[in-house]
């Protein structure tokens, strides 16, 4: 009997599974397969779909071609398998049709474009649109206007998707800009666009604005097509991942200039210059040593409330994390003609390091990770008394001040108000390093026995 | 039943796994406790197989789902600002007032504003404003200050490019017939005035017409004595809208022409832009040039609202040979339709600027704040071209441009190249391919190093409470350091602007009207590279060399004190002790009539121009350095002012 049993139950939960599954079947074909040929698992093999995609991808970029504009790839997911087996591209290449690269099983693929070269073509969309494809324009506001002066022009063309069945081809437009570095716009839906049109999640550029140096182009031939790639495909994606751009708030900044105007005394006007030059200065020489830095302090109070300097500030300021320090930062700033001024604390507690160029002062205060605070430390020579800056955890962005691309806190306002106070937006002209930021914590002193290694004043 | 042994006696062995597994399956089958084994697998397979797609299913959905949200994410937080417009309303009549008085104006259509003037000092004449006869959009609105001189003529040339069919309002503030000539009455009764004729001194008058149409309605006031004005004037009338299609023409559609059509619905005063036979071209494609230098140096158009001054300035551009249209952007001081009308109809970039500060101010922040986002526009750009909305541009400007363009790079003692040569006047220019350097920035066309501008004069720009004209400033020695300027012999531009913040018609008239303009294409300009610092003073003493010094008894201004020579070199050599005693080159500069405002276009105290056709090169001695050539038996000329002389006072420009 329990047999019977056993094999009754089997052929029961078979029937009704089977019904499940047959239900499950045709819920899954009319409901998710609609959404495109990428649900289809990525087989090793080529499927009917992926030689229907190469064959558009290779339409669309022979139109691009056509009319002139010179695409190249950014897929992350299509740049990341290159860079994993460029070896194995070269053993595809004799096969017949293949695809694999650019099939990768995303409903996306991604191009960049110089904004320069792009002349408003209505016949590279007319011709596009001809072929097939349906276009999404995503335009905005052009940054380059944005600046103290109130200034607005047409809207630039920021985004475009072109969609063939189900497939979307992202081509971003990447501008140039006066920091000697290309920006893309943030993808941002009008009221009256299509929300269904796009995937919009899986889209590898329009979430924040980005930021990127401008890259070297090879031609080269991927699953046979003609396209261009960065030369440093893995340089570029890293570059990718953290290419998030903030705008100066240029709209606060004339408010604040308006009520506190800028001091254009021509000893304000050589500071600013000086600034300009030092900051040029330190970005080169910390990005030869390959080592991130963001403005801190003052400067980075100066960037985010007026788009500028702060006047009466006297120095720079920038802050790196502990664990990308290098024992050759001296060495370097140095024989980049600047003089190291002071050297505070120890790689293990409140590093600090000054250099002076001319008569303006470099600071770099390396910042310590603490549970989710992070702080940098600060050392009275006279005294030997150690204090503490706290923060909340931030991560970085890129900006621009003066004309450079620099990172900045991205939570730049926490980071400020943890620093200035809630009273940021009102200027200070007496400032006290070691009481006035809201903060400072005193942090005890350092052994007396160690003061020669550890302060240290040239 | 694992393994299977072959049998000993069979043939020499050769694999034939398909069959024994064939055996293998078949002993299998017989076996029913196998088969329950088997059908128990399967099952435990399937509910496999269903878990599984169930997952997929799950995180299939999950997906979708999640895209809908990324959707939503990128939607933009802002709302759509924009209004709709209301629809032209179903009626087909709109309702006009129109009132004139001596210190107010103003024209409603259907209770909206669309003119108000009671500003004291301001907007004398006949404001005319120009209605759409379909939609009743106001298309153009101009005031022409009739109790001056000429103006009637800018009035009669204006209703004459008025498409016919549209509706015209005519009102007058304080005084508009002290300048109307017969020839603008006789046109306005054409139209359908009855009293235009009768029109007199401080009259108060208001009129609605179709060009070539019916009149809707006409008041008219006389002034009782000389001293006051009539009595103010209020008309109320209706103007029956047409059916827009009689309104529109039937070009061919086109890139083009959709942009003119959408142009010439919003605006009007364009002339035959907007005709429908044979409408005047709006794309020009002239010659490109060979080698040009200047092809990727952007263009800073700068404008105010003058749109039909931008219009004609760009016409002229846009036909220079070697222009390259994706380089220019207009910067507009200003929120003004049409001058960004004007701009999209040519099918240009333009940018508006919100205005800050007052007069001089105003300007030269538009400036700054106009260069600045030039160099933002254009990063990879070492210069720019800046351009006043108000001039001609001569047809080899950029072949000019780009054969002298290298020398701002190879000189530190250059500031700039300038398209104008503040003395080159009909009978003071004469050679299109001569060049010279000046110590002064003539501007009016004119090259500017982005380093110069990065570096040193946006940083210390003059900030928006200082009233100062930015040119004065760029000028100052604080600024220029001793640089100086490369200009032509015959300017490259025309200064045609006879309305603006420093200029007026007497003002034109004297200075600019008679400056010469060159048009002559392609012209091959002489050993540029002499230009530089060192050069050109070997060009000068080689000048000084082959030059005959002039009678210095006889009176410069006199026709006779030069030779009835041709192509010759003469030095004259007039007195100026100090930088500060101009008075002999001004009253020089004033029986030549060149500019004589202040002193302008010299290079280390020497004037070069042309006399009858003749190269004079005047020394400012002894203060010049070239004074050393003057001979000891020659006296430097001295003029001394005449007695202050009639004549309207007029502003520096």
């Amino acid at each position: 009997m329990p047999r019977v049993n056993r094999t009754t139950v089997l052929t029961l939960l078979i029937i009704t599974s089977s019904v499940f599954l047959l239900f499950q079947l045709h819920y899954y074909r009319k409901y998710v397969s609609k959404q495109g040929p990428y649900i289809l698992s990525r087989t090793g093999h080529l499927t009917a779909n992926d030689i229907q995609w190469v064959s558009q991808l290779k339409k669309f970029l022979g139109l691009a071609r056509h009319f002139g504009l010179p695409l190249f790839l950014a897929d992350t997911a299509a740049l990341t398998l290159l860079s994993q087996d460029s070896l194995r591209q070269r053993d595809r290449l004799v096969h017949e049709p293949h695809c694999s690269f650019l099939c990768t099983g995303r409903p996306v693929t991604s191009f960049a474009l110089h904004a320069n070269l792009w002349k408003y073509e209505p016949g590279f969309l007319l011709a596009a649109k001809q072929k097939g494809f349906e276009l999404l324009e995503l335009r905005g506001q052009d940054p380059r206007l944005a600046s103290l002066d109130n200034l607005s022009g047409e809207e630039i063309p920021l985004h475009f998707l072109f969609r063939l069945h189900g497939h979307i081809i992202q081509v971003v437009f990447l501008y140039e800009r006066s920091g000697n570095y290309l920006w893309h716009g943030e993808l941002r839906l009008k009221a009256h666009v299509d929300r269904s049109f796009a995937p919009f999640k899986l889209l590898d550029y329009g979430r924040h604005p980005g930021s990127y140096d401008r890259p070297e182009l090879v031609l080269t031939v991927v699953d046979g097509i003609d396209v261009r790639i960065p030369r440093n495909i893995s340089r570029f994606l890293s570059e990718q991942r953290q290419a998030r751009f903030l705008e100066c708030r240029y709209r606060d900044a004339r408010n604040f200039l308006q009520l506190y105007p800028d001091d254009v005394s021509p000893d304000a006007v050589d500071f600013r210059r000086k600034v300009k030059s030092l900051l040029h200065l330190a970005g080169r020489t910390l990005a030869q040593l390959d080592i991130p830095f963001w403005l801190s302090s003052g400067t980075c109070l100066g960037w985010f409330r007026q788009c500028s300097v702060i006047s009466y500030s006297r120095d720079v300021d920038i802050g790196i994390f502990i664990g990308d320090f290098r024992s050759d930062i001296v060495s370097a700033f140095r024989s980049a003609g600047l003089s190291l001024k002071h050297k505070f604390g120890k790689v293990e507690d409140s590093l600090e390091l000054s250099f002076l160029s001319e008569d303006v002062k470099l600071d770099i205060f390396f910042f310590y990770g603490d549970g989710d605070v992070v702080w940098n430390g600060g050392t009275q020579a006279k005294s030997g008394k150690k204090f503490k800056y706290i923060f909340p955890r931030f991560s970085l962005c890129w900006a621009e001040l003066l004309d450079l691309k620099v990172r900045v806190p991205c939570e730049t306002l926490d980071y400020v108000t943890a620093n200035y106070g809630a009273s940021w937006s009102v200027p200070v002209r007496s400032w006290d390093w070691k009481s006035s930021p809201s903060n400072v914590q005193r942090n005890g002193e350092w052994p007396r026995a160690e003061w020669a290694e550890l302060i240290q004043v040239y | 039943m694992e393994t299977w042994t072959p049998n000993p006696r069979a043939k020499p062995f050769i694999p034939r796994q398909q069959r024994s597994l064939y055996l293998t399956w078949k002993y299998k089958l017989t076996n029913k406790r196998t088969i329950r084994r088997f059908c128990q697998a399967g099952a435990m397979l399937f509910l496999l197989i269903t878990v599984i797609v169930n997952i997929k299913l799950i995180l299939d959905t999950r997906r979708v789902a999640d895209e809908d949200a990324a959707a939503q994410e990128h939607e933009d937080p802002i709302p759509n600002m924009e209004t709709p417009r209301k629809p032209a309303n179903g009626r087909k009549v709109l309702d006009i007032e129109v009132y004139s008085s001596r210190s107010k104006v103003y024209v409603a259509v259907d209770g909206t504003t669309v003119l108000e003037d009671d500003m004291r000092e301001q907007g004398r004449g006949i404001h005319v404003i120009v209605l759409n006869q379909a939609t009743g959009h106001v298309m153009a609105k101009r005031i022409f200050d009739t109790y001056s001189p000429h103006e009637d003529d800018a009035m009669i040339l204006f209703l004459n490019m008025v498409t016919r069919g549209r509706v015209l309002i005519f009102t007058i503030k304080d005084e508009g017939t002290f300048h109307l000539k017969d020839a603008a009455k006789n046109l306005l009764k054409s139209l359908g005035s009855q009293v235009s004729l009768n029109l007199n001194w401080r009259d108060m008058w208001t009129l609605v017409v179709k060009k070539g149409g019916q009149v809707y309605g006409e008041k008219h006031t006389k002034s009782p004595a000389l001293s006051t004005w009539g009595d103010p004037v209020l008309l109320k009338t209706e103007v029956q809208l047409t059916a827009s299609e009689e309104a529109e023409c039937h070009w061919p559609d086109n890139e083009l022409n959709r942009r003119r059509k959408l142009f010439c619905s919003k605006v009007e005063g364009y002339g035959s832009i907007c005709g429908c036979k044979d409408p005047a071209t709006i794309e020009f494609n002239p010659d490109p040039l060979p080698n040009n230098n200047v092809f990727n140096v952007p263009v800073a158009v700068i404008a105010g609202n003058r749109p039909n001054y931008l219009y004609r300035m760009l016409r002229s551009l846009l036909s220079a040979h070697g222009v390259n249209p994706q380089m220019i952007t207009v910067f507009i001081d200003g929120y003004y339709e049409e001058p960004m009308d004007v701009v999209e109809l040519f099918g240009l970039k333009g940018v508006q600027h919100t205005p800050i500060s007052i007069k001089n101010a105003r300007v030269s922040q538009h400036y700054k704040a106009s260069l600045t986002a030039t160099f933002n526009l254009h990063p990879e750009a070492n210069f720019a071209i800046v351009i006043e909305e108000d001039l001609d541009i001569s047809i080899d400007f950029f072949s000019f441009l780009s054969q002298t363009l290298h020398l701002l790079e190879e000189d530190d003692s250059l500031y700039c190249i300038s398209a104008w040569n503040d003395q080159g006047y009909e009978h003071t220019a004469e050679d299109p391919a001569l060049l010279y350097r000046v110590e002064s920035m003539p501007g009016l066309g004119w090259v500017l190093k982005k380093s110069l501008y990065k570096d040193e004069l946006e940083p210390k720009w003059p900030t928006p409470e200082k009233l100062w004209d930015w040119d004065m400033w760029m000028r100052m020695p604080e600024q220029r350091k001793g640089r100086e300027c490369v200009i032509p012999d015959v300017s490259r531009s025309y200064h045609f602007g006879i309305i603006g913040l420093n200029m007026n018609g007497y003002f034109h008239e004297v200075y600019f009207k008679k400056h010469k303009f060159n048009t002559v294409p392609n012209v091959q300009l002489t050993n540029v590279d002499s230009l530089k610092q060192d050069a050109y003073e070997v060009e000068i003493q080689n000048l000084f060399k082959e030059a005959e010094v002039l009678d210095h008894t006889k009176n410069p201004c006199e026709d006779s004190f030069l030779p009835d020579s041709e192509g010759k070199t003469y030095v004259m050599f007039i007195k100026m002790e100090t930088e500060t005693d101009t008075s002999t080159w001004t009253e020089l500069a004033k029986c030549l009539h060149v500019w004589d405002l202040d002193v302008r276009g010299y290079h280390r105290g020497l004037w070069r121009l042309f006399r009858k056709r003749n190269h004079v090169l005047v020394v400012a001695a002894p203060i010049s350095p070239y004074s050393v050539k003057k001979p000891a038996s020659v006296t430097p000329i001295h003029l001394e002012p005449l007695p202050k002389e009639e004549g309207a006072p007029v502003e520096q420009m």
